[in-house]
């Protein structure tokens, strides 16, 4: 759920702005934002804005709350900023995840008063606090759970990192506190003082101390907290037993007062980003920034090219790698930008609308590095090739002229056939990929006869017995119609049989297979036998005969039709699935059976 | 004139060093409420030292006196920018170029030449004027280069314009000075190519630039070989090796000049110590982690190379590196390598040395991938030594992410399918023990990433175990069961995966998150297909995984039904998805009707 809501509100024209007769130069509608452009500042140019859109410009965002106007029906007031953000933090909180809410903003743009609020018209804060009082105080009574809720409060100034509630005076020329992350609890700070609150109040009271403290420096220009980033954080345990068990939950809620300047980043020496826009950094200090902004993140827009992985030895700045939990994790985060609607914060207003416009990217979110599905995919087309196939069987099959039953019956052994196979991929772990392979090839049916397995196949086919002791694989070669060339592999015509063994001639025979009558033709000078009788003629095959080609290479002989006709003459009756798909020859293939066992 | 005006000359001489004192030094120390206090004062020396130029009288060469005129504008320019002044800056700067107009360009003035185009540079940059930027600066890197080449002699510096005559600059020092401006204006022009989006350029000026600091002496040993580092990951995204690898060795030995990392024992005892030593082991550390990215990407952009279309080694792509390289290798780096060297004479050997331990042409064969991955090993654990596990976490486990990917490259040229196994085994048990003590709250984009990779570790595991097994006709109960449970760990992590995408309460997001959309889809469709499987003599446990398989992949058809927008991120898959989801159910209702016929 992790989500960042980005909303901007606009107050009213306040005392000042009036009496130099300011002008509204901010329009909300819907979610939409828009600001008019000054043409002072356009004509001037002012640096990093560029000369874009005379005219108007028009910002999106999740929310844009217009309160210029207490008078007008489109008036957003803090209860409605508080449903509309606030609510969702709380749940979040109670849920066990971590919630986030940054304020950007000029000084004098509303923050404070959209952030805590005046007595009598509270801001986000004291609702948050609150709610979570309330919600505490409800649960606790009902003895479901019992709550611990601790706050600290920092201030990141210059990427140091200083305890604004301690009470010890922080080290003279020391680098600030030092952030670390912690495997089960997270990033924290080290030796960062808690405290124990019990209502709002005392909340209240430490954000008030750690105000107090917070760096201050004003240069004309530059207001009190705009170099410095400050983070109220909210602990908040919740225990409870689960079954017996006991059981702890912890979330974290961060308030975040951001620095008003983007200068604070562009000073510090590590951490920081180059500045928007064309601005050329002066010092040699900074070429690191330059160099790392080559390597930059160019690499993503290629769709399908892969993005190398590097390394930028810059470290995020101190703010994202505190916030890294709710930046990137589980958990709500919400940005309010507040603005000031008076033409004479004209370049204030515009760069905070285009900071808040950013925002959502500002989150680095690496996402999980997917691996390429090639062969996940190739694998998969496979065997949606073998389902078609399959499919389309079926649809013959029930398209064929024949009766119902009949259909019904090839169905229905097809499914037999299917349950002896699976049985057998049980059993046949020895042979597995191989006989799975011949399986799908579907010209060959096993079938389970007692505790052997009959190989069934509707073409005439010679069965090799091999002679080699080790061997455990069985041979089968389908004689297709036509001639069927055995020799060995060096013969140039290619046989389609490939023997090996002693008294083999590179082409030694062929089996000629007409109209279903197959004739063994041994070529001249090979040493053939049929039934343990030599031959050199052709000589026709009958079901069951055993043929031995040179010394060692012994084939059966079997006829399917031949023996069905034999069978039906002997009453018996048939059985088993006959392929109308024809194959030359199966032969042992390793390598292309590999990984098919899904079927 | 001096001699004339010693005594007038004299007071302008000071009230210059003041000047420069104030402006260089004092403002450092200027309160954080008013920044600019002593550039003032600056200023008004400045300006009093102008008025006293006017009035001098004209008896000095033309050339001489403005030149002097053109300096003072230069400083108040400066000074000017400097205190945000942009437009006053400007005017005193360009009264600078006007009074060089009558200058020829001489030993005298060739600095100033540079040098007030380096500021007008960084102003028109600054004002988003880019193009007028780099017409300064590239005037600069003429003027130098012709300077150079048409007399050489080393110039005065800016300062020596308002020094005594016997307070002349030594010409090391003047050498010194005018190669840093030109130094300076060679950065500037990388980040104008930079924001030009010129990079290639922008990177060669980088390169330049630390050249030169290394050349001139002016460079902090850490912060170089950071930045030298930094530079190395740029070329590694142009496919520079070579480049790269010479940056990540320079960066090495200039590292090593900042001397010896304090020993524990003085770390406790000195503040000072303890810094100095956490600094140099950490940007050792970076380095080290800088060259991990070069091992992987070369072994990456290598497999990438030779790999056919399933991902497997190609045969002929090998050769076919294997000759290009043969025959680019010797002239390309001969070209490339005389351009881009660094070093001084004393640490150009022990680049050489350090460049010669690592190959940065593609491996094509397991012993040379072998070479670079346990270059890369190596540096892993140099890294893990700084980047432990507790305090650094995300850190630490980026490198472990690395240190699995190195395997990962390394296991695509190993052709023994049971080593290439144990290669993932290796994988698997660096990335499972972390990601289960991981808080998911915390670190859930990590934590994704490392359940995501695992899950495709146990399915590329899974794929070798039966591809080892068809080979060897071994495939027995044993392996069966191991296969078994390599498919549901990798089920396990695409789930756990899965569950981190859910609500609090269980719930899946109507609508998934950018970043998580394609990797949640397709983790869907990897466990549907690992789902189908499974293997299972029951019948019954079988029709559990295939309706399993079913549902998964109707669940990507569903979701890309109701968000039609999602579609483009997953394409293939969904394609592939919307097939089986019309096939299985057929191949379901058999194994239904089996089951049926069976009881």
């Amino acid at each position: 759920m992790a989500s960042v809501r980005v909303a901007v509100r606009v107050r009213p024209l306040i005392k000042r702005e009036k009496e130099v007769s300011a002008k509204v130069i901010i329009h909300m509608e819907g979610s939409t934002t828009s600001i008019d452009c000054n043409k002072k500042h356009l004509s001037k140019g002012t640096p990093g804005t560029g000369l874009k859109d005379r005219g108007r410009q028009s910002f999106s965002y999740d929310f844009s709350y217009d309160s210029t106007d207490v008078g007008s029906p489109n008036f957003v007031p803090q209860e409605k900023v508080f449903k509309d953000l606030g609510c969702d933090v709380l749940e979040a909180a109670f849920d066990g995840y971590n919630a986030c809410v940054f304020a950007y903003g000029q000084t004098g743009s509303g923050k404070s008063h959209t952030m805590m609020g005046s007595p009598g018209d509270f801001g986000l804060i004291p609702r948050i606090c609150e709610g979570l009082f309330c919600q505490i105080s409800e649960k606790s009574q009902g003895d479901v759970a019992s709550f611990r809720t601790e706050v600290s409060y920092l201030e990141i100034y210059n990427e140091h990192v200083q305890d604004l509630l301690t009470t010890k005076k922080s080290p003279e020329n020391g680098s600030g506190l030092k952030v670390r992350e912690h495997p089960k609890d997270g990033p924290y700070v080290e030796d960062l003082s808690k405290h124990l609150v019990q209502n709002y109040k005392d909340i209240e009271k430490l954000l008030h101390a750690g105000k107090a403290k917070r760096t201050t420096s004003s240069t004309g220009m530059n207001d009190v907290s705009s170099r410095s980033h400050a983070i109220f954080t909210i602990n908040f345990t919740q225990a409870r037993f689960d079954a017996e068990l006991p059981c702890e939950m912890v979330s974290k809620i961060h308030l975040v007062d951001l620095a008003g300047s983007e200068r604070a980043d562009a000073t510090c020496a590590t951490g920081a980003r180059l500045k928007e826009g064309a601005n050329i950094n002066k010092s040699l200090v900074t070429l690191g920034i330059v160099i790392s902004a080559l390597g930059g993140d160019r690499g993503g827009s290629h769709k399908g090219k892969r993005k190398k992985q590097l390394f930028i030895p810059y470290r995020d700045s101190v703010l994202t790698w505190l916030l890294k939990d709710s930046l990137g994790g589980n958990s709500k985060t919400i940005m309010i930008a507040t603005l000031s609607p008076a033409d004479v914060n004209y370049s204030e207003t515009l760069s905070t609308l285009h900071y808040a416009n950013r925002a959502k990217n500002i989150f680095n979110k690496p996402t999980v590095n997917e691996d390429s599905s090639v062969t996940v995919i190739r694998k998969l087309q496979e065997e949606i090739v073998r389902l078609k196939r399959l499919v389309e069987k079926n649809n013959q099959a029930l398209l064929s002229p024949q009766d119902l039953s009949k259909t019904l019956k090839v169905e229905e052994k097809l499914h037999k056939n299917e349950v002896k196979v699976l049985e057998l991929t049980r059993e046949w772990t020895n042979k597995w990929g191989e006989t799975q392979n011949i399986l799908k090839e579907e010209t060959v049916a096993l079938r389970k006869q007692g505790i052997g397995v009959v190989m069934d196949s509707k073409l005439p086919h010679l069965i090799g017995i091999d002679d080699d002791l080790l061997s455990t694989g069985t041979i089968l070669y389908h004689l297709k119609e036509g001639r069927t060339l055995v020799g060995r592999d060096e013969a140039s015509s290619n046989p389609d049989i490939v023997v090996h063994g002693a008294g083999l001639l590179e082409e030694h025979c062929v089996f000629e297979n007409r109209d279903g009558v197959v004739t063994l033709i041994p070529q001249t000078g090979a040493l053939c036998s049929v039934n343990r009788l030599e031959t050199t003629q052709p000589c026709q095959l009958t079901q069951g005969a055993v043929i031995q080609l040179g010394r060692g290479t012994i084939f059966r002989f079997n006829h399917p039709k031949e023996a069905a006709h034999l069978r039906e003459q002997r009453k018996c009756c048939a059985v088993g699935y006959i392929s109308n798909k024809e194959k030359t020859h199966l032969q042992r293939n390793a390598s292309s059976t590999s990984s098919k066992l899904s079927l | 004139m001096a001699s004339t005006y010693s005594h007038e000359w004299r007071a302008v001489c000071d009230k210059f060093n003041n000047a420069q004192d104030l402006s260089e030094v004092e403002s450092r120390k200027d309160p954080e409420n008013d920044p600019f206090r002593s550039k003032y004062k600056a200023r008004e020396l400045l300006r009093e030292i102008y008025c006293s130029l006017k009035n001098f009288d004209v008896d000095s060469p033309a050339g001489s006196r403005a030149a002097k005129l053109g300096a003072v504008e230069y400083y108040l320019g400066v000074n000017h920018v400097e205190t945000e002044e942009l437009s006053a800056g400007e005017e005193h700067l360009m009264n600078c170029m006007t009074l060089l107009e009558k200058c020829s360009i001489s030993p005298e003035n060739v600095s100033l030449f540079i040098q007030v185009r380096n500021q007008l540079g960084i102003l028109w940059a600054g004002r988003d004027e880019i193009e007028k930027a780099q017409g300064f600066l590239e005037t600069a890197e003429a003027m130098y280069i012709r300077y150079m080449k048409e007399d050489g002699q080393p110039p005065m510096d800016l300062t020596e314009f308002f020094v005594a005559e016997e307070e002349a600059l030594p010409q090391q020092e003047r050498t010194k000075r005018f190669e840093m401006a030109y130094t300076h204006t060679l950065y500037y022009l990388a980040q104008v190519y930079k924001n030009l989006e010129q990079y290639e350029k922008a990177g060669g000026y980088c390169h330049s630039t630390l050249q030169r600091q290394l050349e001139f002496n002016q460079f902090l040993p850490l912060e170089w070989a950071i930045n030298a580092a930094t530079l190395s990951q740029y070329y590694i995204t142009k496919t520079l090796y070579m480049e790269g690898r010479h940056c990540l060795s320079a960066a090495s030995v200039i590292a090593d000049l900042a001397g010896e990392v304090p020993s524990e024992a003085a770390a406790q005892e000195s503040e000072a110590e303890a810094e100095k030593r956490d600094q140099l082991r950490q940007k050792r550390a970076e380095i080290a982690r800088c060259w991990i990215k070069y091992c992987l990407n070369l072994l990456q952009d290598a497999k990438k190379l030779l790999e056919d279309n399933i991902g497997e080694l190609d045969m002929d792509r090998q050769a076919e590196l294997r000759a290009t390289r043969l025959k680019e290798e010797e002239e390309k780096e001969r070209g490339r390598k005389s351009a881009v060297l660094f070093g001084s004479s004393d640490t150009f050997d022990s680049i050489c040395g350090l460049e010669e331990k690592v190959s940065c042409v593609f491996p094509v064969d397991f012993e040379e991938a072998r070479a670079i991955f346990l270059v890369g090993q190596t540096y892993v654990n140099q890294a893990k030594e700084y980047f432990e596990m507790d305090g650094h976490v995300t850190d630490h486990i980026e490198i472990l992410q690395d240190h699995s990917a190195l395997f990962k490259a390394l296991a695509f040229f190993e052709e023994d399918l049971e080593r290439r196994c144990k290669m993932h085994k290796r994988r698997v048990d660096m990335m499972e023990p972390i990601c289960k003590d991981l808080n998911a709250q915390y670190y859930l984009l990590v934590c994704r990433q490392l359940q995501f990779e695992l899950a495709e570790t146990y399915y590329e595991m899974m794929d070798l175990k039966l591809a080892v097994a068809n080979k060897q006709d071994d495939l027995d109960a044993h392996t069966v069961k191991k296969f078994n449970h390599l498919c549901s760990s990798s089920t396990k992590f695409y789930q756990m995966f899965l569950d981190s995408v859910r609500s609090p309460e269980g719930k899946w997001p109507e609508k998934l998150e950018d970043e998580v959309l394609r990797p949640a889809l397709v983790a869907k469709f990897r466990v549907a297909r690992l789902h189908s499987r499974l293997i299972s003599s029951s019948k019954t446990i079988q029709l559990e995984n295939l309706n399993r398989s079913l549902e998964c992949y109707n669940f990507v058809v569903q979701y890309c039904k109701d968000n039609p927008e999602a579609k483009s991120a997953i394409e293939t898959e969904l394609e592939l998805s919307e097939e089986m989801v019309s096939l299985l159910p057929l191949k379901i209702n058999r194994l239904q009707a089996n089951l049926a016929s069976s009881n």
